[in-house]
């Protein structure tokens, strides 16, 4: 009941906006006052910004699945931030810039939560935008989003740009249970269709070219059939990124130091998937009852993210990470379930 | 079944509202923050000048906007009226569910009985005539190779038949994207070097046109992203480039099924991200200008080739028989030349796609379906080229519902019965969407011929006198009924009026020079139809000059005659006569014209074949009154 009255809220909200629109024409030309002096470098703008953007390829291509997303340049060390997806779950990203070039990408790390990764490429040319200042942006604020949708660009092609208006910025989480979405925090809700197949990981810029947010996952609200459209804000993305770069980032296998007596998977009461890709993700395919694992709350289906706040991109890692623990030692996981994360305490 | 209607409605609203749902998040924001006292609307001159210039920009464009109906107001799509005599730019997926005639309606609340002139099933383009005025408002033409990424645009159109007074809807936006080729959808329909746009485009938007703002147009619309979201705009909306439309235009105005073109060689991009020649055909002009496999492509058209997309995007724009530019690198050196484009399709091809066409849309008028329905077309075609990833389909058509009165088109209600505006308008022939406006077009350029004179009256026997300028090398013909004698210093060879001159084609013989003059005589002295088969194919371009000419193909026996005149004063500037698809056409350039005892008459006719000249021919005399020697009254 509860949840239907948020749906329709959502219905009311949009129609509502529909149909005051012209009325308030001249409160839209005071607003965008500013808007006019750099109309004129609309085209300069975007150009630059579609520099910054990058096409992104990996896996996917089934079952609707898509294979491509988008990915935002930052700073001038080849660092790119974009969604974590399953488009992700390769061991190299293919990585097209605005010039054509073809680049794989490392994953430097991601941030669960936030339902953000970051990648890097060895190329020092590549110019990124600044996150030094977070730029907070105000609903009724004019946007530019720059994505690859629909994987319209392929090669030198350029990104595609379109315009929009923040129409609210709000948290995810009263849509719970209805809008599918790992992420649960604050987000800037658009007036235009950005969010496409493929756009996820793009650029939402402001009139002065400055990146204020990035393009989330496709979104749906499973019964109005109403697909949101939205971008994480900045200041969110700015958090994801310290935090993937400052530790929570997947440890070099050379760093990881095997124990003498570790723990293993298999003692955890614990079965995996069978491991049949190079990169299998580490999805719990069976709990012993009265394991380890079972009495720290583990269940079947349940996917491992994090050990320790260190990322955990394969069964094979999680195999090898477990190893470096003591087997007399407790930690912890992040794991996903259904649309949930949750960190679990494993005491042994 | 609720939420169907919901998305219904809320789709709609996104039509009408366009951009300026910014004052919702102020409401918003009321909500969150408490009361926000708005300033008083003041603004800036420079804001309102801005907004009197879209204003009237929109407004101009509007009057151009045609709302595109079956002849029982049923159905529905978009079109632009681009001159005053009635033509008006469509998709071919509009106006093929509605046969040869439609009506069209203007915003001046009227509508216009209309015919189809021709269509281009490839490239999704359909020319139709409006009748009934004079003064059809037409739309500025604007200039798509300066369309930029980022530049606001509008689309103006009928979208799910919201026009029932006939006033089109606006929608604003940004240009998206420039230069996108989309793979066709199924067989036909390849969209190349389009403009995307996130103007919303939706059903009934189709081959409405897509203005800059200044109000110019720059495209026309047809297609869009949709993909998992039902068919109403999701951002993606894909316009044909008004320079494909101009390209086409007279092709499309000559009442043909209008084709697109190959190069007669295909290409692939070699390891170093070059563009180079895969594979090539030993018939085509290609060929003959010295392409060869692996030769590298640096140019087609105007424009640098770095992909094999970029190559498909230019080669998209072009009509068939087009001859157009073209810079290679081959081992040695780059070399700059032009090549003939070979038809895409034969003609039983083409036949084919368009019965395709209507046995898809049949039965007519389609029934409406909920607009969050999904389209057939929706499913993810497997047979793409890997990667492409582009699912996009061409807009429906959006279908009237006759249950609802008020959704009707207006009629024209006349209680008595009228004379049908359009009646001897239409003829049907294998090839054409309309003959009538073939013959039509050929008309035109006779008219314009008789102020050169009255050729008619010379005689059937002609002697032509003169020579190679500055090689003294004299030149005599005489040319009848009986032969073709031509005589260059000492050597003279003969040929038959109207057939056998293949054979000397292939060799290369200066010959050929006589026999662009025999058709020459006998267009003038007889007219094209008494050669053969004459077909106005429309208008393209020709080497070495500016602008484009009218073209006509005579077939005559064993070879046709391709006849090129200026689109001012309907002179003949070029003939071409074929041979086979594997020898090179004669050319024959005439260069400069002078008045003889009233008739316009050739001074200076140039002999080619591919790209060489072989010689000039300075015409110093020109006898027209016949000998009669050896011809009994």
């Amino acid at each position: 009941m509860k949840a239907n009255r948020h749906c329709c809220r959502w219905t009311v909200l949009f129609i509502l906006s529909m149909l005051f629109s012209p009325v308030h024409c001249c409160v839209n030309a005071v607003e965008n006052k500013r808007d006019i002096k750099v109309e004129i470098s609309n085209e300069s703008l975007i150009a630059t910004s579609q520099e910054k953007v990058v096409k992104l390829y990996g896996a996917g291509g089934v079952k609707g699945l898509e294979s491509y997303q988008s990915g935002v340049l930052f700073g001038n060390s080849g660092y790119i931030l974009t969604s974590w997806s399953t488009v992700l779950d390769v061991a190299k990203v293919r990585v097209v810039t605005f010039d054509g070039r073809r680049l794989d990408a490392t994953m430097v790390g991601m941030d669960p939560q936030n339902e953000l990764a970051v990648l890097k490429v060895d190329d020092a040319g590549l110019v990124g935008f600044e996150l030094s200042e977070t730029t907070a942006a105000r609903p009724g604020q004019r946007v530019f989003a720059i994505s690859n949708l629909f994987g319209i660009a392929a090669g030198n092609e350029s990104c595609s740009a379109q315009k929009g208006v923040i129409m609210a910025t709000t948290p995810l989480t009263t849509r719970r249970g209805k809008i599918k979405s790992l992420y649960q925090g604050k987000v800037y809700v658009l007036d235009v269709v950005t969010n496409n197949p493929g756009a996820s990981g793009g650029a939402l810029i402001d009139l002065q070219g400055r990146l204020i947010g990035m393009i989330g996952k496709e979104i749906r609200d499973e019964q109005a059939g109403i697909w949101l459209n939205y971008a994480l804000p900045l200041d969110v993305v700015k958090m994801s990124v310290d935090r993937v770069l400052s530790g929570n980032t997947s440890v070099a296998d050379s760093e990881i130091k095997a124990v003498a007596q570790p723990h293993r998977v298999s003692d955890l009461g614990v079965t995996l998937i069978p491991d049949v890709l190079s990169k299998t993700p580490p999805y719990i395919d069976q709990v012993r009852d009265g394991s380890t694992a079972q009495k720290s709350g583990l269940q079947t289906n349940d996917l491992i993210l994090l050990l320790n706040d260190q990322r955990v991109d394969s069964r094979k890692a999680l195999e090898k990470m477990l190893a470096s623990i003591n087997r007399a030692d407790s930690f912890y996981v992040l794991v996903q379930r259904g649309q949930e994360l949750m960190r679990i305490h494993v005491r042994p | 079944m609720e939420a169907t209607k919901t998305q219904a409605i809320i789709s709609i609203a996104l039509v009408l509202s366009g951009w300026s749902s910014a004052q919702f998040s102020t409401r918003c924001s009321a909500q969150e923050q408490g009361p926000v006292s708005l300033p008083p609307p003041q603004p800036e001159p420079g804001v309102v000048a801005a907004q009197q210039q879209r204003i009237d920009a929109m407004k101009k464009a509007s009057l151009a906007t045609v709302a595109v109906y079956g002849t029982d107001g049923q159905g529905g799509g978009s079109g632009v009226c681009i001159s005053a005599d009635g033509y008006v730019l469509t998709n071919f997926h509009v106006s093929s569910p509605f046969g040869h005639r439609m009506r069209c309606g203007l915003n001046d609340g009227k509508m216009y009985e209309s015919i189809v002139t021709g269509v281009d099933p490839t490239g999704d383009l359909a020319v139709l005539k409006m009748v009934g005025r004079e003064d059809f408002p037409a739309a500025d033409i604007g200039n798509s190779d300066d369309v930029r990424i980022g530049q606001w645009c509008f689309a103006v159109g009928n979208p799910f038949v919201l026009a029932t007074n006939l006033q089109p809807t606006v929608t604003y936006g940004l240009i998206s994207g420039v230069r996108r080729y989309q793979y066709p959808s199924g067989t036909i329909l390849e969209y190349s070097d389009c403009i995307q746009t996130d103007a919303a485009i939706n059903p009934g938007n189709s081959g409405g046109p897509l203005f800059n703002i200044r109000g110019e147009l720059i495209g026309i619309n047809g297609r869009c992203s949709f993909e998992k979201r039902g068919r109403v705009n999701v951002g993606v909306g894909y316009a044909i480039s008004v320079k494909q439309a101009m390209n086409f235009l007279w092709q499309l105005k000559s009442g043909r099924v209008v084709d697109h073109a190959t190069l007669g060689f295909t290409v692939a991009t070699d390891t170093k991200g070059k563009v180079t020649v895969s594979n090539i055909l030993e018939s085509s002009d290609a060929f003959r200008r010295g392409i060869r496999y692996g030769d590298e492509i640096l140019r087609l058209g105007d424009r640098d080739v770095a992909t094999t997309n970029q190559l498909k995007n230019i080669l998209g724009i072009f009509p068939d028989h087009w001859r157009i530019p073209i810079r290679y690198r081959n081992d040695d050196e780059t070399i700059d030349t032009f090549i003939r484009l070979q038809s895409l399709h034969l003609p039983s091809e083409l036949e084919e796609i368009i019965k395709g066409e209507a046995a898809q849309r049949q039965p007519s008028p389609p029934q409406r379906k909920p607009p969050g329905d999904k389209l057939p077309e929706d499913k993810p075609s497997e047979d793409k080229p890997a990667g492409d990833g582009k699912p996009d389909t061409p807009i429906p058509t959006q279908d009237n519902d006759p249950s609802d009165p008020s959704k009707l088109a207006p009629n024209t209600s006349n209680p008595e019965p009228k004379k049908d505006p359009l009646e001897g308008m239409y003829a049907q022939k294998r090839g054409f969407s309309n003959l009538f406006f073939n013959r039509w077009e050929q008309d035109r350029i006779l008219k314009l011929q008789a102020q050169d004179g009255k050729w008619n009256e010379t005689s059937a026997s002609w002697k032509i006198v003169g020579q190679v300028p500055r090689e003294n090398i004299a030149i005599d013909m005489n040319l009848s009924d009986e032969n073709v004698l031509f005589r260059m210093e000492d050597k003279s060879d003969t040929v038959h009026p109207r057939q056998g001159w293949p054979q000397w084609i292939k060799q290369r013989s200066p010959i050929g020079i006589a026999m662009g003059m025999r058709i020459w005589q006998e267009w003038h002295r007889r007219g094209p139809r008494s050669m053969g088969d004459a077909v106005y194919l429309g208008r393209n371009p020709v080497v070495g000059r500016e602008g484009l000419l009218d073209v006509n193909r005579i077939t005559v026996s064993d070879f046709d005659a391709m006849v090129y005149t200026a689109p001012t004063n309907g002179q003949i500037e070029l003939i071409e006569i074929l041979s086979d698809n594997q020898t090179d056409p004669v050319e024959v350039y005439f260069e400069q014209y002078q008045n003889i005892d009233g008739r316009l008459t050739p001074k200076l006719v140039r002999l080619s074949y591919g790209m060489e000249t072989k010689f000039l021919f300075s015409i110093d005399q020109f006898e027209t009154k016949g000998t009669e020697e050896g011809k009994g009254l």
